[in-house]
């Protein structure tokens, strides 16, 4: 028995081509604008953790659509393997790719993720349809997260600095796991028979912000002219998207009460 | 380093993780996580509305690396960008990872009672504003604990890797014992009370899981009360001992000192997990023979 829902393909709300344009658009144009314009000013790199939002939300939705076909305990398990894929790619990208490195993160972690779903599917037989698909996107999420919110960290996507500033301190860990919970968490929150996607993109929003209020906190380390933007922005970004979220809760919830006792029998009939 | 000293460092962290290993487990009963919480998920959809924490922020591993290494990083920034003091440092660390943490909770609680609209299971707001400052607390604990083992290993023992690094490694163990070890506890014997001990779950009881408690309607305080009387001590223990070991192999028979002396350390912990696998062995034996065999498995004729 599945306690996922009923085992099919994902419906209803914004379509999944519309939020691949979000994720992949959205996050480059975050990474490259932060890295540019922090030569500017240090300011300016909060536009990274923007963009590793955007791929965060892309990644939940791909992790909604292939975990609703029922992958009720495997929902933390895809959230760890996206982040899993989007650190040797984002790693290897910045290495070789110089200016072009988060495309080349993006494009390597998208191969990984192909031969992943290949495996999943052909070899492990799961046969899920979308699940190649599903793989490719949810790999290049974690790249553009990770990649998004490096630039946050560092100000520049270089790698010596990324290397000096992110990866050597251990930064990298937190980056690791507050952007796979990002990913897995809001479907796996609101996993259940009547989710709905806006209320599950709401909480992707809302632990993106978090993963920015934590970017923002260790980009003190380079510069505090850096940190108190990012903080201030990841927190707004929370609290708008935390009262959206209770918002749809109160809307989709069979009853939101201040306490009471349980549904009688004739209420559940 | 004098052995002396490296024994003492290793005895406080084996403290640490000991109460470490107890909170974790009484936070993941409270608002009860991992994989007694299926069965918490489950419970509406066989007609067993509940007023029981739903808190699926993910398996624990997970989740405690999550706080961990949050609380590692900010204690890393603290310490390196303004000279705090590490105890001051490692609180605040652990204060932040608690607040991430917290939400976190409420919006799992939120999230998956909503998502059982047609099983008619309500939101219960008294449960979040009761029990989510509790699993806040016990976060607290389990994050500022790991944080000290993880900043001992670093600025007394010398390893290599950095803090968050290591409080992240440490968040994924601890959730890792937590689940193994305590779960059992709250799971079968907590969430299952009213059926036979060692009874199994038998497939017809899928859901029906203890709804009412001591004194009105059971909720998370009511399952960590249970658990804290040995689920909890117990993951303590096990957690205390996973620290404990794990480091004494290499103190007594430091690899620094030779390459012998490093394969001794190897041979050391092999026989440690040696012991423990008989150790096991027996106490399940003495188990079974006190209370009573397990029923056999009938055999489809």
């Amino acid at each position: 028995m599945s306690a996922g829902g009923p085992g099919g393909e994902a419906h209803g709300g914004v379509a999944p081509g519309k939020m691949i344009a979000f994720g992949v658009l959205g996050g480059l144009i975050g990474i490259y604008a932060a890295h540019f314009l922090s030569i500017i000013n240090p300011a300016f790199s909060f536009i990274g953790a923007l963009g590793a939002i955007c791929a965060i939300v892309w990644g939940a939705d791909a992790v909604r659509r292939v975990c609703s076909y029922g992958l009720g305990t495997g929902v933390p398990s895809i959230g760890m393997i996206a982040l899993g894929m989007g650190v040797i790619a984002s790693l290897f990208g910045l290495a070789v790719g110089g200016i072009a490195g988060p495309i080349v993160a993006l494009i390597a972690a998208s191969i990984i993720g192909l031969v992943i779903g290949l495996l999943a599917n052909k070899v492990l037989g799961m046969n899920i349809p979308i699940m190649e698909k599903s793989m490719v996107e949810i790999g290049g999420a974690g790249a553009l997260a990770i990649v998004g919110l490096s630039t946050t960290m560092a100000g520049t996507f270089m790698f010596d600095e990324v290397l000096a500033l992110v990866v050597a301190p251990g930064y990298i860990a937190v980056i690791f796991i507050a952007g796979g919970m990002g990913i897995l968490h809001p479907f796996n929150a609101c996993l259940g028979p009547d989710e709905e996607q806006d209320r599950t993109l709401a909480v992707a929003f809302e632990k993106g912000g978090i993963a920015m209020i934590i970017a923002g906190i260790v980009s003190m380390v380079v510069s505090t002219t850096a940190a108190i933007p990012t903080i201030m922005i990841g927190a707004f970004i929370w609290y708008i998207s935390f009262a959206k979220f209770y918002e749809l809760t109160k809307r989709d919830a069979y009853k939101v009460l201040g306490t009471g006792l349980l549904p009688t029998e004739e209420e559940l009939q | 380093m004098e052995p002396l000293i490296g024994m003492g460092v290793l005895a406080l962290m084996g403290a640490a993780a000991t109460v470490a290993g107890a909170s974790e487990d009484l936070e993941s009963d409270v608002g009860s996580q991992s994989n007694p919480n299926s069965q918490v998920q489950l419970a509406p959809q066989m007609m067993y509305p509940h007023r029981i924490y739903n808190k699926a922020i993910s398996g624990e591993p997970p989740s405690n690396a999550l706080m961990c290494a949050v609380g590692g990083t900010v204690a890393t920034v603290l310490m390196s960008a303004y000279n705090m003091s590490p105890v001051f440092a490692i609180a605040m660390g652990a204060l932040i990872a608690a607040l991430v943490h917290g939400t976190y909770s409420v919006t799992a609680f939120f999230g998956r009672p909503t998502s059982q609209k047609r099983f008619k299971q309500p939101v219960y707001l008294d449960i979040l504003w009761s029990h989510t400052p509790v699993i806040m607390g016990y976060s607290y604990i389990t994050t500022f604990c790991i944080l000290v083992i993880s900043y001992l290993m670093v600025a007394v023992l010398g390893h290599p890797f950095p803090l968050p690094l290591l409080a992240f490694i440490w968040g994924i163990a601890i959730g890792a014992v937590g689940s193994s070890t305590g779960d059992v506890h709250y799971g079968a014997e907590r969430e299952f009370q009213s059926v036979e001990f060692g009874a199994g779950l038998n497939a017809a009881n899928s859901g029906n899981i203890v709804r009412k408690g001591e004194s009105g309607l059971r909720n998370g305080f009511d399952n960590s009360w249970f658990c804290a009387k040995f689920g909890g001590p117990v993951t303590g223990i096990a957690f205390g001992m996973v620290v404990f070991l794990s480091g004494w192999v290499t103190t007594v028979f430091d690899p620094a000192r030779g390459d012998a002396i490093g394969w001794l350390s190897v041979v050391a912990g092999a026989f440690l997990v040696f012991i423990m696998i008989l150790w096991n062995r027996k106490i399940e034996v003495a188990a079974r023979a006190a209370y009573g065999p397990y029923k056999e498995d009938e055999v489809a004729a």
